[in-house]
This record gives structure tokens, sequence and C-alpha cells, in this order.
């Protein structure tokens, strides 16, 4: 969302300054030729000559304003979304202000996680409130690796200094086959 | 690493600082995205409002004779002629400052991020200037030689009157983030402090982790 509220900004002001710029210039054009019929740059007397034709509860003027109103929400959901959404750490100087990105803390749990004896395989996805771990075991034991995982992943956040500790969920499949 | 380390460290970390270098060195972490934010909010809901209502407006929600005028509405275009000089002048001002907000905002943000000078010593006829490159150099270079930590980059970042430094560490798998952020406070960040002679530089550092190195298939 960071990157397309990137590109989305630089274009939007250009087309706003676009519009502005034409806008002067058919406005100072009609001023000073009062009786030309055609538009400097923009063809407006058509338009004007539609537009009185057309109503407002013709096709396809609520067509039209649907799509504007989509276009509205979407770019209101960029402007949102395109949060950091980093991780803060406690630094030991107040003078420095440390972040990860959930990514790291999910590598780091998952590079853990699948340390263990008993694990074949783990999925983690992380973000500041809430780690959660997809382990597969193998043939049985599911039960005591759930709590095994939740020790290590614990231990973890222990060692971590996460400015606000995040909460473990694990999930524990069997899977069948041989080891 | 031990219970007891981390104890000490949030305590370390609640003790009282000035909330200005807080804000800069949080605001180090990453270019600020606030205005183009709220700038693309606001058109958002200008675009979604109007949409909305004329929508509502084509539905015949504000009455049936309202919906079935003429979308240039003869009503309007006679207000207009009837004050030409307020009108045209009123469209050329609102043209104008389009146009300009619309610059302003898409070179803002398309500027590339300021890189400061560290201004040590601001005499009359001398003054002693690290240049922002070298400055930050030096600290990635000593960063990277700390125990887990495989690469760092580090550059100045902020208004010349206030910069802070932005570092960005790419961890070993096995390292311990405590101690690597404690060792690059003392280590790298007190030696900068105290060779450049300045006594607050706020930082702000990203964590990242280096590429994993995989286990070769065959052995």
């Amino acid at each position: 969302m960071r990157v397309l509220l990137r590109v989305l900004a630089p274009l939007l002001g250009l087309a706003l300054a676009a519009a502005g710029v034409l806008f002067v210039i058919e406005v100072v054009a009609a001023w000073v030729r009062p009786v030309a019929t055609a538009g400097l740059v923009v063809p407006w007397p058509q338009w004007r000559t539609t537009l009185e034709q057309l109503s407002w509860d013709e096709n396809p003027v609520p067509g039209i304003a649907i799509a504007v109103a989509v276009l509205g929400l979407l770019l209101v959901l960029v402007g949102l979304l395109a949060r950091r959404s980093n991780i803060q750490l406690d630094a030991p100087n107040p003078e420095l202000a440390v972040r990860t990105s959930p990514r790291v803390l999910a590598r780091l749990v998952g590079t853990r996680v699948r340390a263990g004896e008993d694990v074949a395989a783990a999925t983690v996805t992380a973000s500041a409130r809430k780690v959660s771990v997809a382990a597969q075991s193998w043939n049985g034991g599911a039960d005591g690796l759930r709590s095994s995982i939740h020790d290590t992943v614990e231990a973890l956040l222990d060692e971590l200094p996460l400015h606000r500790r995040p909460r473990v969920s694990v999930t524990v499949r069997d899977r069948e086959g041989v080891r | 690493m031990t219970e007891q380390d981390t104890v000490v460290l949030t305590k370390e970390a609640g003790a009282p600082a000035d909330p200005a270098v807080r804000r800069r060195s949080r605001s180090a972490l990453a270019r600020s995205a606030a205005r183009d934010r709220s700038l693309v909010v606001l058109i958002g809901l200008v675009l979604l409002a109007a949409g909305v209502l004329v929508a509502l407006l084509s539905y015949g929600v504000f009455g049936v004779p309202r919906a079935s005028r003429p979308l240039l509405d003869p009503m309007i275009v006679d207000a207009l002629r009837a004050q030409p000089l307020a009108a045209r002048i009123t469209a050329i001002v609102v043209g104008a400052l389009l146009a300009l907000l619309g610059l302003l905002w898409a070179a803002g943000s398309v500027r590339p991020e300021r890189r400061p000078d560290l201004v040590l010593e601001a005499g009359a006829e001398t003054s002693i200037v690290v240049s922002s490159g070298a400055a930050a150099d030096a600290v990635a270079t000593e960063a990277r030689r700390l125990p887990g930590v495989a690469k760092a980059r580090a550059r100045l970042v902020g208004p010349a009157t206030a910069p802070a430094l932005r570092v960005t560490l790419w961890l070993a798998d096995d390292a311990d983030v405590a101690q690597v952020l404690r060792r690059f406070d003392d280590e790298v960040l007190g030696t900068a402090r105290e060779s450049l002679g300045i006594t607050t530089l706020p930082v702000g550092v990203l964590l990242d982790l280096d590429a994993p190195t995989r286990a070769p298939r065959v052995t």
C-alpha cells in the first residue's frame, strides 16, 4: 500500500495541476475572445451542449457517479492502509528508536520453531499484537508438541526487547507418513 | 541472554528524555508519508461524497422533479451570467490555486529526502562541517564490526538544523538483538558522539535479517 501511495501521490498532484491549468486557460480564452465557438484546448462547447441535454436521472449519470464513489473509496482505503506496520522494540537509550518489520519477527520465530526435533513443518504469521504458529508434527505427538512450541516461542519473546509482548497462538496437526 | 538483562534494558528505556529528541529519532525511522496520505484520503472523501450525492440525486431520493433537471442547470448558468466578472475571477483564482497546490504536492512527494551535513562549529569566518556521507559511512562501518551484524547502512536525515541518523542493521539469524542494540549504542554511537563532539544525536534503527544462508543440498 505504501508503494501504491508513493506512486499515486505525485500522479494525483500532477492531475490536479493539469486540471487547474486547463481551467484557467479556457476561462481566460473565453474571456478575451467572446465570439469564438470552439475551446482552445478542451472542446467545452460540445460538452456544454451534452450537459444541457442530459438530465440527472438519465444514463450514464448514476453509473458514472457510482464509479466515482468507488474510486473515492479506494483512495480513502489506500490512504488509510498505507501506514507502517512496524514492531517497536525497547532501545537501551531514549535517543534511539528501534523498529523491525513483522516479517523479521516471523522469520525469527519460524527458524526457532523449525529447529525443534518433532516439527515437520511450520508456518508463522506475526504482527505487533499476535504471533501465530501453524505447525505439523510427525506421526502423533501433536498435544505435547503444541505446548513445547508455545514455550519455545515464549522463550524467544523473552530474549527480544519487544515494547509490547505479542500473544502467542499455536496450532498443531499431525502429518502422516515416513519421517 | 538472562531475564535480568531484559529488565535492566526496559528500565533504561523508560528513563526521562527530551520528547523532542524522541520525536526526532522516531521520525528518522522512515520518510514521512503523512502529507501524501492525508491528501489522498481528502481527495478520496471528496470523490466519495460527490459520487454518493449524485447517485442519490439521480435515483430521485431528493425528489423526482429535481432529478429530471439538466446537468448544466439554466438556473445556475443565469446566475453566473448575471455576475460575469466575479464568476470569471473566481474561476481563474480557483484554477490557479488548484494548479499551484497540485504542482507543490507532486514536487514535494518526488523530491529526494534531504541529507543534511553535520555542522559542528559555525563561526563567523570558519565553520567545521562533517559531510552527510562521511558521518553516515563512519557509523555504518563501525556498526558492521559488531558481532551479530551482517550488514549495516546509515544516512543522515531531517532538516539541517536538527539532523538525525537512520540506521538499518541486517542481523545474523543467531544474533542477540538486545546485546547488538546495547553495543551499537555504547560503542558505535558513543564513539560517534564523542568524536563529533555532539551531545544529542537522535537515531532511528531499523532491524532486518540477513538473507538466509541455505545449507547445501548435497554434502
